[in-house]
């Protein structure tokens, strides 16, 4: 009850906090990308922190997203709902495909094919004239999710923060209720202890690809905000700096940290939009981030606030040996 | 087509795919290491060259081995940083932590080179050899010879030397080769050191065909997964062969088909290994053959 | 006499659980000394961690003296420059590589060290099968003949102690008595030894000095002509037919 209390709070807090930091322009665009950047790194999440894989085909994923979005909503005019679930299927389609391929694949192997997967998504989507080829699309409409009479419509980034909040809560969630579930707890012990979970009867190349089917569509409903957001998509969805953003956000604060996945992303945006260094700099930033934090704290940095003082060693109280000599 | 022509080509792509993944392909077979900064090394080394003969006028040809020396500096050196989640063997961080040096050499050569795309011009470029209808260049004859006899030499010192020696060592049993009184540490260290030499070593051969870009690395990369896979995970003949079949497969792919995607029928052919052969890919021992 | 190694307050645990506390353990050059207990006492953990070297991750307190020299900071491949050797328990030998290239494979002492490093020829008169089998692959090789590889390994480094860790295991009976045998030759030459050993009968025809380990602590040591009267050797180890 009491935890529920402190969650409905601080989900109240985060609803007005562009409005408690000055509720500037450049505070809601921030908050904004924030939010959706956030969404796509719990994708990641899940993969790397229940399933231990790197994945880093979620760039992919997250452009699958947008561009579902922005196809549907230009070349066919979908509206916002009908879109959402057109970014999703994409998703599902394409993590059953990847998944399917890389079922048998563990630690490299995976990160291999997975990051080859992007780069040939990148590859397509800037060749394909369908696609937009390397101009992208253009002209996406302001995002509509009116339902009947009720009017739900975005274009700035002020009107777009209550739509990109709810889907950084409702993400949360649905990452919080994931691990308490049971193929939540299936893919933690495959991850943990693979000859446990055998002898548990799961299935561990199921369990991945399920995992993998969750994972995809919330980095690919990010993707579907964003694409709304920025009016455009195009092949630069595909850039390593998603990816090594993504992964940074989930690994500096801590694997396994509910909030950690946004409070990275937090600090990270926080550090482009107030004091960026440009593009290659944001880029040594975030580079440098990363490894300082695994090379320094492997843990990510809530573990250096938990760090035990050294123990004394345990057995110092030995009483002397008997001597029979 | 030209047969024999985009036969000689293949053979000199090949080449080219086989010595980029060299470094790696040791990196792999010696330590389970996979280097996401892999591609960004190579900018780095196409660059490295280029700005010593822009700044310095010194020629092509001693250009190479500057480029070279700072590629084993940048690789021992993120090995150095690197050397505890080495020798814990924490793979899942470890790869995440190439990834981010990629993205530092990235920013890094942006700020030094600017974000202009320049030529690394080799003299060799300028002599041609004609046989009949086929042709190519004394640059991509010294590319064919150089990779062979780097990866002759490596397979010599692998299979035939007390250094070689240590790296199978710390490939099948880090912990071991304490024992054998060998500082594992260095030995990771010089093998950083070799990925990274070669991979320079490749930019500055290869790189002159193509402008360069300080935003090349990601594509760059895409080729190397690929030969490294194919090849057999680790393995230093199976790479070259697989850079090789990898190269002729590009060429007339290219002219039979549609140059632009290369990459997606390379990357259909890799999804077709990896469904029919999973098991080669779970190796990644006895990579000296 | 001045002890070659002397082990003082050593205490190793793994993730919080002691496994040995060592209050004191000393060498003498060119002695063989002997360390049994049960299964899980923590014999392999003690000569582990005297070799500053585990394939785990233990903590390790207390220090080991060799030569004087506390080398108890230092990483394994440092105790084994200064001639601390260990032959570890189980797989000690690279399977990928050939006998020779075992054997030839290894950092040996500076040659203005005074330690004794065994050159490849010697360890082959030493252990003639390895000559027969010199070019074969060590992973084809029988249990027996890998643990004549480990510890012909060990020699090419010139041990100034050498800490065996059950080089028996998986022996024929015979073949123990004949390894424990060449064991006892090197003391006799002027090597310092500790070994570990599972069969107690053939230890203690050759050690000088018996250590008994039991839960992690040494609760009997001493020479072996008083140790193998000692009733917890006789009651556990040598059964009641023994004298
Ligand atoms: N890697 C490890 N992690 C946790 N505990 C360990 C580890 N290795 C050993 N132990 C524990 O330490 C204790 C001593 O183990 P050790 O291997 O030293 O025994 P041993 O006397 O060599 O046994 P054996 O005769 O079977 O070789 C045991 O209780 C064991 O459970
Ligand atoms: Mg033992």
């Amino acid at each position: 009850m009491k935890r529920a209390g402190i969650a409905l709070l601080l989900v109240v807090v985060g609803f007005l906090l562009p409005r408690l930091l000055g509720g500037s322009t450049l505070v809601y665009d921030t908050l904004v990308v924030i939010a959706i950047f956030g969404t796509m790194a719990y994708g990641l999440d899940i993969i790397l922190s229940d399933l231990g894989e790197i994945s880093l085909a979620h760039t992919a994923f997250f452009a699958a997203g947008a561009y579902a979005a922005a196809l549907l909503s230009v070349n066919a005019e979908w509206g916002a709902w009908a879109t959402l679930g057109g970014a999703i299927v994409t998703a599902l389609v394409l993590a059953a495909v990847l998944g399917a391929i890389t079922l048998r694949t563990r630690e490299f192997a995976f990160s291999l094919v997975t990051y080859a997967a992007a780069v040939v998504c990148a590859n397509i989507a800037s060749n394909w004239s369908f696609l937009g080829g390397s101009d992208g699309v253009v002209g996406i409409p302001a995002l509509d999710l009116s339902i009947g009479p009720i009017t739900l419509v975005a274009g700035t980034n002020t009107q777009f923060w209550p739509y990109a909040y709810t889907l950084l809560v409702l993400t949360i969630y649905l990452v919080h209720r994931f691990r308490r579930s049971r193929l939540g707890q299936a893919a933690l012990m495959v991850h943990m202890n693979p000859r446990l979970a055998v002898m548990s009867g799961l299935d561990g190349q199921r369990i991945r690809l399920m995992v993998f089917l969750v994972s995809a569509p919330i980095s690919a409903a990010a993707g579907w905000l964003y694409a709304y957001q920025r009016a455009y998509v195009g092949p630069d969805l595909f850039d390593t700096y998603f990816l090594v953003l993504m992964l940074t956000a989930v690994i500096l604060v801590g694997r396994r940290n509910l909030l950690g996945p946004v409070l990275g992303t937090a600090i990270l945006l926080v550090q482009k939009s107030f004091l960026s260094l440009g593009a290659y700099g944001d880029k040594l930033v975030l580079g440098g981030v990363l490894v300082a934090v695994l090379c320094l704290f492997p843990k990510g940095l809530a573990s250096i606030r938990f760090r035990r003082p050294a123990r004394t060693p345990a057995m110092r109280s030995v009483a002397v040996e008997k001597r029979i000599v | 087509m030209n047969v024999a022509q985009q036969l000689v080509n293949g053979i000199t792509i090949g080449h080219s795919y086989a010595l980029v993944a060299v470094g790696w392909t040791l990196l792999l077979g010696s330590a389970r290491l996979v280097n996401f900064g892999h591609g960004q090394m190579y900018m780095v080394g196409a660059f490295v060259a280029w700005w010593v003969m822009r700044m310095t006028g010194l020629p092509y040809l001693l250009a190479v081995p500057a480029a070279v020396a700072m590629g084993a500096v940048i690789g021992a050196v993120m090995q150095m940083l690197m050397l505890r989640l080495t020798l814990e063997q924490n793979l899942v961080s470890l790869m995440i932590v190439t990834l981010g040096f990629g993205q530092i050499l990235e920013g890094g050569a942006g700020f030094a080179f600017g974000a202009q795309p320049q030529r690394l011009v080799s003299p060799l470029e300028g002599i041609d050899f004609r046989f009949g209808p086929v042709w190519f260049t004394a640059q991509d004859l010294l590319l064919v010879v150089a990779t062979i006899a780097l990866f002759l030499v490596l397979r010599w010192v692998l299979a035939r030397t007390v250094l070689g020696s240590w790296v199978r060592m710390v490939a099948e049993d880090p912990k071991l080769t304490q024992l054998g009184g060998v500082n594992v540490a260095l030995v990771y260290m010089g093998i950083f050191a070799f990925e990274g030499a070669a991979v320079a070593f490749a930019a500055t051969l290869v790189a002159p065909r193509t402008p360069i870009m300080t935003s090349m690395g990601f594509d760059q990369v895409i080729m190397t997964f690929v030969v490294v896979v194919l090849g057999g995970i680790g393995s230093v003949g199976g790479s070259y062969a697989a850079g090789l079949g990898l190269g002729l497969f590009t060429a007339f792919f290219g002219a039979l088909v549609s140059p632009a995607y290369t990459t997606t029928a390379v990357f259909v052919l890799l999804i077709a290994v990896m469904v029919l052969r999973p098991g080669d890919l779970a190796a990644g021992r006895g990579f000296a053959r | 006499m001045i002890p070659v190694l002397e082990v003082r307050n050593l205490a190793v645990s793994y993730g919080g659980d002691a496994a040995v506390a060592v209050s004191s353990l000393a060498l003498q050059p060119g002695t063989l000394s002997g360390v049994v207990g049960a299964n899980g006492a923590g014999k392999s953990t003690l000569v582990n961690a005297i070799a500053g070297w585990s394939r785990a991750a233990p903590r390790v307190s207390g220090s080991v003296l060799l030569d004087g020299e506390d080398v108890g900071s230092l990483p394994a491949h440092e105790h084994v420059r200064r001639g601390l050797l260990l032959v570890p328990e189980g797989h000690g030998v690279f399977l990928g590589l050939s006998v020779e290239e075992n054997l030839r494979a290894v950092r040996s002492p500076p040659s203005s060290s005074v330690r004794r490093a065994f050159s490849v020829d010697e360890v082959y008169d030493l252990f003639p099968r390895l000559r027969e089998r010199r070019a074969n692959a060590a992973g084809s090789m029988s249990g027996g003949e890998r643990q004549m590889l480990a510890m012909a390994r060990a020699l090419r480094l010139g041990p100034r102690v050498l800490l065996l860790d059950e080089p028996s295991i998986g022996l024929a009976p015979r073949l123990v008595i004949t390894l424990l045998q060449a064991v006892r030759r090197l003391v006799d030459a002027g090597m310092t030894v500790l070994l570990v050993e599972q069969n107690v009968r053939a230890a203690v025809e050759v050690v000088d000095t018996l250590h008994l380990l039991e839960r992690g602590r040494m609760i009997a040591s001493g020479p072996v002509a008083a140790m193998k009267d000692d009733p917890r050797i006789i009651e556990a180890y040598l059964g009641a037919s023994h004298g």
